[in-house]
């Protein structure tokens, strides 16, 4: 294969554009479906099949991973530990974040000379930026201590799924990637170990299933019952497509009047691109060349949301 | 006066056509802004217009317009609020409680029903309204054994659609649950949400009490029943999430006291607690003055309020404006802030009743309990 696909689209609803693979010219041949996102509806991909009229071959990973936790008590501890872990940290970081977040509006909006509001607020997305680093840097470090804690080969249970994935994907050309939970999406692919079986494959993939493609996850939502959170970094994706954020259902998902907000945003994440798809957005990408972006958008550094153009 | 209601009546006493004509043109009470005009039409000595909310006289009487048989009165309701009333109607010596005829949005409570003025720019939320689309949970019968009471309690349980065995679920206690499904859509609001994504999949138990003043007011026994009795008696019966964080604890009015004392018997045993209108009444000087119910939640809030300790590391807490109990549960507020508890306190410009409660439930359960909505992006 020379150039792989990467065909990115935003939620399916209320637009239904995944049968626009159709027009694409994929290799013939069943397609692997990874819906482990949808968690428990794992195996609803009846839809799926609709949109594609392609043979599909169902990975099961979250199913998969529910079998190895039951049967594999040191493995689902040890994993267990991990998220724990994780999930402290993630909250250590927000306490963090929530401070210098909040020390950036407050200097946005600072009545005092523009250039020294200027210099002061990117101090404070520097900042943001060293942090995110930070916190990439520990979860990295957890992620380490989780590897040392099993140790090479610890689940036989483990291997022999993984093997028994490699060879369903044999059989597949391009791999098919639905939306959902991220982080659970994200921690079955890892669990599996598919970053190099993705990356040597065409790739169709909508909303969580674009964001775990990406170097970097951040997660994002402005109009939750309680109103916005501070956007924050998840962890590091799949590392299949570099310098791209994916930013999914951003129309309803993020204020995207707010203008300085979004400036801030588009330099704390600089160099990659904040990458919107909404419902209806079709990007291609050959490898990491985008070649179509039709409904798609960036946070731009003037702080607006801007059409993104291939190249 | 109401402009349109002032037209009817500008020049002479309206035709019955002409009332009759407007009566089916117009939604009641009519709400103009801030004014809110209350209508009753019939034969009638006197109307009065009775509400229980702090702030407003409980009667006020609505005046007849020039010969007719209309009665208005006008109130000024600030942008926002809910009321409820009901109409007094005297006829001779006959006193009528009613609901407003023209009016055909109510509540019920265990009392009966009243009336709603929903003022300007009051909607009911969307969440709290059945959802055709929305994954609706199930729910389950036990009775347990007291030793507490001596005697045997019965207990619902919402478990939501698409439990699982194998998964272990965060826990809520609701008192006085029985009457939150009826009167406060507590069960299609759990539905909405969870659907929504905006709280977890949880457990949800549901007690009532036969004698919920003596109960729910700080009685040991009740304490000892949810934490010693009830919260093992689930944790046998349904999978668990097994830490406090995911333990919460609920309740209304005395369910609030309920709830506070309990957490407050078995610090650390909840991590949240939900508390709407709590009834805290204390006195710093001599005696309260709200009746003899009162006098053991009186003693638990002053003792509370000498040794509040850290009953959950998160409490959200809420109380309509228009209550006498507003200050009571605002002077809770930088108490159980000096203790380091993670607080939310909402007001709203509605009264003590079900309604209020259930327009909280949002931000209340979302905030203790935060869904997936952060992680899922479909």
């Amino acid at each position: 294969m020379s150039e792989l696909q990467r065909i990115l689209l935003g939620p399916q609803r209320p637009t239904i554009n995944l049968g626009r693979v159709r027009e694409v010219a994929l290799p013939e041949g069943p397609m692997a479906v990874i819906s482990a996102g949808w968690q428990e509806a794992e195996a609803d991909i009846d839809e799926v099949y609709e949109q594609v009229q392609s043979p599909l071959l169902d990975l099961k990973l979250y199913q998969r991973a529910e079998q190895v936790f039951s049967e594999d008590p040191n493995l689902h501890k040890a994993y267990r530990q991990r998220q724990d872990r994780l999930q402290e940290l993630q909250q250590l970081y927000r306490m963090r974040l929530r401070q210098l977040m909040t020390a950036a509006r407050r200097i946005r909006r600072a009545k005092a000379a523009r250039d020294l509001v200027e210099a002061e607020l990117q101090h404070a997305v520097a900042q943001l930026r060293e942090l995110d680093q930070h916190h990439l840097g520990r979860i990295a470090t957890v992620y380490d201590e989780f590897a040392d804690a099993l140790g090479p080969n610890s689940s036989g249970l483990l291997a022999d799924h993984i093997a028994e994935i490699n060879t369903i994907l044999e059989d597949c050309d391009s791999v098919l990637i639905t939306g959902g939970n991220v982080l659970v999406l994200l921690n079955r692919l890892q669990l599996f170990d598919l970053k190099a079986q993705l990356a040597k494959r065409h790739l169709v993939a909508w909303s969580a299933g674009a964001m775990v493609l990406s170097d970097l996850i951040v997660l994002y939502h402005d109009r939750t019952p309680l109103g916005r959170r501070d956007v924050e970094v998840l962890g590091p994706g799949m590392g299949i497509l570099h310098d791209k954020i994916f930013l999914p259902d951003a129309r309803k998902r993020l204020l995207e009047k707010d203008v300085s907000r979004i400036s801030v945003l588009h330099e704390r994440f600089s160099p990659a691109d904040c990458i919107t798809l909404n419902s209806g957005s079709f990007l291609r990408l050959y490898d990491n060349i985008i070649q179509t972006a039709e409904q798609v958008g960036y946070l731009g550094e003037s702080g607006r949301v801007q059409g993104l153009s291939p190249g | 006066m109401n402009s349109s209601l002032n037209s009817l009546f500008s020049k002479q006493p309206p035709t019955t056509t002409e009332i009759d004509a407007f009566i089916a043109a117009n939604e009641f009470p009519l709400v103009d802004g801030n004014n809110i005009t209350f209508l009753y039409r019939g034969g009638a000595e006197q109307v009065l217009l009775r509400s229980w909310i702090s702030g407003l006289n409980t009667s006020q009487p609505l005046e007849r317009l020039k010969e007719s048989d209309l009665w208005a009165l006008t109130i000024e309701l600030p942008a926002g609020s809910r009321i409820e009333y009901k109409l007094e109607v005297i006829i001779g010596d006959q006193h009528s409680l009613v609901l407003d005829p023209l009016n055909k949005i109510t509540a019920k409570d265990p009392f009966g029903a009243n009336s709603v003025c929903q003022g300007d720019g009051y909607t009911r939320p969307l969440w709290t309204q059945p959802d055709p689309d929305a994954r609706v949970g199930t729910y389950q019968h036990a009775t347990l054994p007291s030793k507490a009471f001596g005697d045997n309690r019965e207990v619902n349980v919402y478990l939501p659609a698409r439990f699982r065995r194998n998964r272990r679920y965060p826990l809520l206690i609701v008192h006085d649950g029985l009457d939150y499904l009826q009167f406060a859509a507590l069960g299609t609001v759990l539905d909405n949400l969870i659907t929504n994504l905006d709280i977890p999949p949880m457990i949800v138990a549901m007690t009532q009490s036969n004698d919920r003043l003596k109960e729910y007011g700080a009685d040991d026994r009740h304490a000892k029943f949810i934490a010693e009795e009830l919260l093992p008696f689930l944790g046998d019966q349904y999978p668990l999430l097994d830490e406090p964080k995911s333990r919460g604890l609920m309740g209304a009015s005395f369910g609030g006291v309920a709830t506070l004392h309990t957490a407050w018997r078995y610090p650390g045993l909840f991590g949240c607690l939900l508390l709407q209108s709590g009834s805290f009444a204390f006195s710093d000087l001599g005696q309260h003055q709200r009746g003899p119910v009162f006098d053991p939640v009186v003693r638990f809030m002053n003792q509370f309020r000498q040794n509040p300790g850290v009953p959950a590391e998160k409490i959200y807490l809420s109380c309509g404006i228009y209550e006498s109990l507003i200050y009571e549960n605002r002077s809770l507020v930088p108490l159980l802030q000096r203790q380091q508890i993670d607080v939310r306190f909402e007001e709203a410009r509605d009264a003590h009743n079900w309604e209020n409660w259930r327009d909280r439930l949002q931000n209340g359960l979302s905030w203790l309990f935060p869904g997936p909505v952060w992680m899922v992006y479909e």
